[in-house]
């Protein structure tokens, strides 16, 4: 758009509004907003939400604004993908882009506002959930990177690495079992809900591991006892803490 | 075989679709579904099936949109990936299927329109890009370009102002007809930039709308029907060749040889016939 922002169209002068503070977030850049993001990924059953609810009590605990924001949580958008879910009718594109409307819209209302504001902001799943499954479900790789080029870039990505049978295992008679498209039912690779889960949650691991160098996230050995995998996380928590003092909230 | 953008979506056969995609694209108020409306029913009357969509009509993301409008708290990037969504839907639900079964898929509005919001709106451009690059290329985009000082009386003596139409997400601070002009000229300019890039068919929308189709149709027989496009006009016998035609026979059948053969024959059993060579409806040979 040039130096000048302003352009003539006939008789009125128009001036460009100016970028939106996400385009202006590089791809991937580290981004020097005053708050700090921390963000969980792993298959099901790998128990990061667990993780990640024990690291906001301490965090608060320790008297730092923190925010929470869930993978598919938005209201806006909501109820498209629960429309879409319920009458089947996503494909692995739209499936792609309703996910995608989801994190843009908590990215413009939950995430970057708290951390210009100086927030901790925990995340339960980030862009790297979407690369995983997008990819399973055979998106082109590069095409969902690009879309997700308005993301924020994480402080740390835990990933909590799990081997595929002990996921099963913990989810097995657990909560409501094997949801259709989390077990990559609409792919139909198998009728039956558990295979199907151990076929797709098996794509979802590989691309899981291809990633870890791409973006540089740090495992943390999902099968060690609770204590000590939270034990790991506070300490490296704690290393991008050390000069954030400011982000306690004065009690 | 077809081509998109660049990407091509998993599970999209681009071969056999024999059908033709045809964008009817132009800023607000340029009288897109007038037009739409207008060839839809002479498409089905030339014996072609034709699917008629546009923005938000989707199963899928039609009715989200339209709830987060009425909050107006929709983002930008959650606006430009809402509609994107919508889009694919159709995509891949309606356009696609259609074009396969040789279907004419006449749309209001398609991926440039989309881009065009965006880019006002501060995307970065080759982002909105990507995002569209798995689109079909259509056969033909039909844009209706009309100056923003046509489009302000037919948009504010008919049905006012719209917010999103008027940018006041953008332009907050302006009353909504300066954000209008404001709004409509950053798109109007950012369309013709589009029009270029892709090679739009500019259609002057400021003709009244039968002018405006009559140009159109001509337009889109040359895509559905070259043969037909290319041949000669068939030339229809008009009043004056016809009368013309009448007198000559009349003074052939009259004259000195009239008089000559009923004086051989006063009782002829028929009078002497010609006819006026006729050529059919499509063009084909004299009957």
């Amino acid at each position: 758009m040039g130096i000048s922002n302003s352009i003539h169209v006939g008789p009125y002068e128009i001036f460009y509004p100016l970028k939106p503070s996400v385009s202006s977030v590089q791809q991937y850049g580290q981004h020097n907003l005053p708050g700090r993001l921390f963000v969980v990924e792993g298959i099901d059953g790998s128990g990061k939400s667990t993780q990640l609810s024990l690291l906001h009590k301490w965090l608060e605990a320790r008297g730092y604004g923190v925010v929470f924001s869930e993978w598919n949580s938005s209201p806006l958008v909501k109820d498209t993908t629960k429309l879409g879910k319920k009458k089947k009718l996503l494909t692995p594109a739209t499936f792609s882009l309703v996910h995608a409307t989801d994190f843009a819209d908590r990215t413009e209302h939950s995430i970057l506002p708290f951390l210009k504001a100086g927030a901790i902001v925990l995340c339960d799943r980030y862009i790297y959930t979407a690369f995983a499954r997008d990819a399973a479900r055979g998106m082109d790789g590069d095409w969902v990177r690009d879309l997700y080029g308005f993301a924020v870039k994480p402080t740390a990505a835990f990933y909590f690495r799990v081997p595929l049978e002990t996921a099963i295992g913990r989810l097995v008679g657990a909560r409501d079992g094997f949801k259709y498209y989390e077990a990559g039912m609409d792919l139909g690779l198998t009728i039956d809900a558990e295979d199907s889960f151990r076929l797709f949650q098996g794509r979802i691991v590989e691309e899981y591991e291809k990633m870890i160098p791409e973006f540089g996230l740090t495992v943390i050995d999902a099968t060690m006892p609770v204590e000590a995998q939270q034990a790991q996380v506070r300490q490296i928590v704690q290393s991008h803490l050390a000069d954030a003092r400011e982000l306690r909230v004065k009690r | 075989m077809r081509q998109t953008y660049g990407k091509q979506l998993p599970g999209m056969r681009l071969t056999d679709l024999p059908g033709k995609l045809i964008v009817i694209e132009g800023t607000d108020g340029a009288g897109r579904s007038t037009q739409i409306d207008l060839l839809k029913p002479w498409l089905e009357e030339l014996g072609h099936a034709v699917l008629d969509t546009g923005m938000t009509r989707s199963r899928l993301a039609g009715d989200g949109i339209r709830r987060a409008k009425e909050h107006n708290n929709l983002g930008r990037v959650t606006q430009s990936l809402f509609y994107a969504t919508d889009f694919i839907d159709r995509l891949e639900k309606e356009i696609v299927p259609a074009l396969r079964a040789g279907f004419i898929v006449l749309t209001d509005r398609y991926i440039y329109s989309l881009m065009a919001r965006a880019i006002v709106r501060g995307m970065d451009p080759s982002w909105i890009r990507s995002i569209f690059s798995v689109a079909l290329k259509p056969d033909a985009v039909f844009y209706l370009r009309i100056g923003i000082e046509q489009l302000l009386p037919r948009v504010v003596f008919s049905r006012g102002f719209d917010y999103l139409e008027s940018g006041m997400d953008l332009f907050p601070g302006q009353d909504i007809y300066e954000g209008f002009c404001s709004y409509q000229a950053t798109l109007l300019a950012e369309f013709d930039r589009l029009a270029e890039e892709y090679k739009f068919e500019i259609v002057d929308a400021s003709a009244d709308a039968p002018a405006v189709c009559d140009h159109l149709k001509k337009k889109i027989l040359e895509i559905i029907d070259p043969i037909r496009a290319q041949a000669p006009q068939p030339k229809l016998p008009d009043p004056l060749i016809e009368s013309l035609a009448d007198k000559i026979v009349a003074k052939l059948t009259s004259g000195n040889k009239e008089a000559e053969l009923r004086a051989a024959n006063p009782f002829p059993l028929a009078p002497p016939t010609f006819r006026i060579p006729r050529f059919g409806g499509n063009g084909s040979a004299p009957v």
